[in-house]
């Protein structure tokens, strides 16, 4: 089932949680909302849900018009942050509560809910936990249990709000990789929210970032992290090293000959970390600034240098691969030549993205 | 200076001659204190009812009066008690799981009678429904009895056990939160499975709680219901009412034996308060969150 959302507003008070947010996800798809804490992700998902309802504007599902529609009634499952499993409830009877509470026209035989349930607690490898409650299993588990309730009644749509924050690193990225494999098996239309940039981009077929309340840039994972629309999702996307400028414009011949000035435009420049190219020798094109190494972390398969701009100070962040690192013999205090392999550019207020140059001048 | 410091730190470690006997004493004296002013009186209380033997005792129970008092006693609590459940889980879910204007009026209404005297709230009662009150005129015209009768000694008890149960569930719901009823009402179900599915089966215990709480408080009610009974014998009077009378007309032995159900009633009370508390850590939790409000 595919989800429209259009237009959709919301105000608490004097905070606007979302103001004019559209985005289609298509059925089967699984769409990340991204963005900061406040940035009005899960107030839509639950908007979506039917838990709120907007100010203005309308959600579609297939299709159809369903922003006044009761959220028992939207056919959809919803994975919390903190699980929100009935505790006094056995696993098994916690997965069946979606069937046991359906309607008696079309409730499932008691011997078709224990078939239902036992399959799904397969599915989520839980099977032998059938007995127990909620606070005897760990996090991860939880949660897993938690999809297995959500999927019980066959959701059309399947909405997550944060599902793997509360976990640790390492489940978390193991969870990340099961639930898209169940979304490669079942394909049921899903929405996941999230603040972390490497969840989004690993397990989304496509990105929505928001901010304030505003979409910022919707796409394919790749094309969201090689061309960010804005300075806040170049920022969001991972570190990145920014850089304050004057733009000079290139001027024609005839321009040159004229004797014009060059117009200037201040401007702001990403670079990140591991597009920074370090070298002991000033590069040919001589297009470089010279930087002092203040610091290396050398442990994992990266290597980041912190370093501090020669004349003005700023601190730059490079990270470089563990061979060319070798190779270049690094130890804090060294002076070296530091040049952008690709600059992505934005006027001051960060409305405009200006065109790209190649080693434009610092 | 750390020579000092060293010197208290073992201090608190090995307590001195001196600091281990003013523990002693200050033990010592809480002891004597609960002794003096809880214990003995409460023996005293059976000694006097048994002091002319188990079968002067149970006469005492068995006379008319007693027995008249005791049923009435009862028959309040069954209608106040079930009425202040029905009213402290309507309360705690209106004000925990919604936002609405006047909330914080009705937690302070929800606190009043705790603070006002019973004999006040009995009076207000007589003020409303007595014979020169406001409605007073009224219900005699058309042959309604409330004050000097039951149904006024039911309204004075309702009132009186009105916050128990409340005041209960809110910290308790509070601390909960309403994760799992939103879970409840997205996986397709309507008000009444989730009420009795979900949010019961999570509540039960500090509703139980709070519901002896109310039902102690009921029976023991004097205040209030003296106001409003008119001590009519074998009509009008509670269990509580009618030790007054019984001790008034020197009838001791009578008033202790009456006395010493209502003190087994508060033991009993006391029995399941602790029990449940130690079952299910119910006040603990409750105590954290009554503390942030």
């Amino acid at each position: 089932m595919s989800i429209q959302v259009e237009h959709i507003c919301k105000q608490y008070g004097s905070f606007t949680a979302l103001g004019d947010v559209s985005l289609t996800v298509a059925k089967g798809e699984l769409v990340a909302l991204l963005g900061p804490s406040g940035s009005g992700k899960t107030t839509l998902l639950r908007i979506i849900a039917g838990l709120e309802s907007p100010d203005t504007g309308s959600i579609l599902l297939h299709g159809e018009e369903s922003t006044e529609d009761n959220a028992s009634t939207r056919g959809i499952g919803f994975v919390f942050q903190h699980y929100a499993l009935f505790r006094h409830m056995t696993i098994f009877e916690n997965v069946a509560f979606g069937l046991r509470v359906q309607s008696r026209q079309i409730r499932l035989l008691r011997r078709e809910i224990r078939e239902r349930v036992t399959e799904l607690l397969r599915l989520v490898q839980l099977d032998s936990y059938a007995r127990m409650y909620p606070d005897q299993l760990s996090g991860g588990q939880r949660q897993r249990v938690a999809l297995a309730r959500a999927l019980a009644v066959k959701p059309k749509v399947l909405l997550l709000d944060e599902p793997f924050s509360a976990l640790d690193a390492k489940v978390r990225k193991e969870l990340r990789d099961w639930l898209r494999r169940i979304h490669d098996e079942l394909h049921v239309t899903t929405v996941l929210v999230t603040h972390d940039q490497e969840e989004a981009l690993e397990v989304a077929d496509r990105v929505a970032i928001l901010n304030h309340g505003k979409l910022e840039q919707i796409g394919t994972p790749q094309s969201i992290y090689d061309h960010p629309a804005s300075p806040f999702v170049y920022n969001f996307l991972g570190n990145v090293n920014l850089f304050h400028g004057r733009l000079l414009a290139d001027l024609s011949p005839e321009e040159r000959d004229s004797g014009a000035e060059p117009s200037i435009q201040s401007a702001i420049g990403f670079v990140r970390p591991h597009e920074l190219e370090l070298s002991r020798d000033l590069p040919v094109n001589g297009k470089a600034v010279t930087a002092s190494v203040v610091r290396i972390r050398s442990a994992g398969p990266q290597v980041r240098v912190e370093l501090s701009i020669a004349g003005n100070g700023r601190p730059v962040t490079a990270e470089l691969g563990r061979a060319k690192f070798e190779e270049l013999e690094l130890v804090a205090g060294d002076e070296i030549f530091v040049r952008p392999q690709s600059i992505r550019l934005f006027d001051d207020d960060g409305a405009r993205a200006l065109l790209l140059d190649q080693g434009a001048g610092i | 200076m750390s020579g000092r410091g060293c010197h208290s730190s073992s201090a608190l470690l090995q307590p001195s001659m001196g600091q281990r006997a003013g523990r002693v004493v200050l033990i010592a004296a809480a002891l004597i204190f609960l002794a003096i002013f809880l214990v003995l009186p409460v023996v005293a209380v059976f000694m006097q009812a048994f002091s002319q033997g188990w079968a002067m005792y149970r006469d005492s129970i068995h006379q008319q009066d007693v027995l008249s008092a005791l049923r009435l006693t009862a028959l309040v609590a069954c209608i106040a008690v079930p009425l202040n459940m029905l009213f402290g889980i309507a309360a705690s879910w209106a004000i925990t799981r919604f936002e609405f204007h006047g909330k914080s009026l009705l937690i302070t209404l929800i606190d009043i009678p705790l603070a006002v005297s019973p004999v006040v709230a009995g009076l207000m009662y007589v003020e409303v429904f007595g014979l020169h009150g406001w409605l007073g005129p009224w219900l005699s015209d058309h042959n309604l009895h409330i004050i000097f009768a039951a149904p006024g000694i039911v309204l004075a008890t309702v009132f009186v056990t009105f916050p128990f149960v409340a005041r209960e569930l809110i910290p308790f719901m509070q601390a909960q939160g309403s994760d799992e009823e939103v879970a409840a009402v997205v996986l397709g179900a309507n008000g009444w499975n989730v009420f009795w599915r979900v949010t019961l089966p999570n509540i039960k215990w500090a509703l139980l709680y709070g519901t002896i709480l109310a039902a102690s408080r009921s029976i023991g009610e004097f205040g209030a219901v003296s106001v409003v009974s008119g001590h009519i014998r074998g009509l009008t009077t509670t269990l509580p009412l009618e030790v007054e009378m019984l001790y008034n007309e020197y009838n001791f032995t009578a008033a202790f034996a009456a006395a010493s159900l209502l003190t087994l009633v508060a033991v009993v009370t006391l029995v399941l308060k602790k029990s449940i508390e130690a079952a299910t850590g119910v006040h603990q939790r409750g105590q954290e969150k009554e503390d942030e409000l």
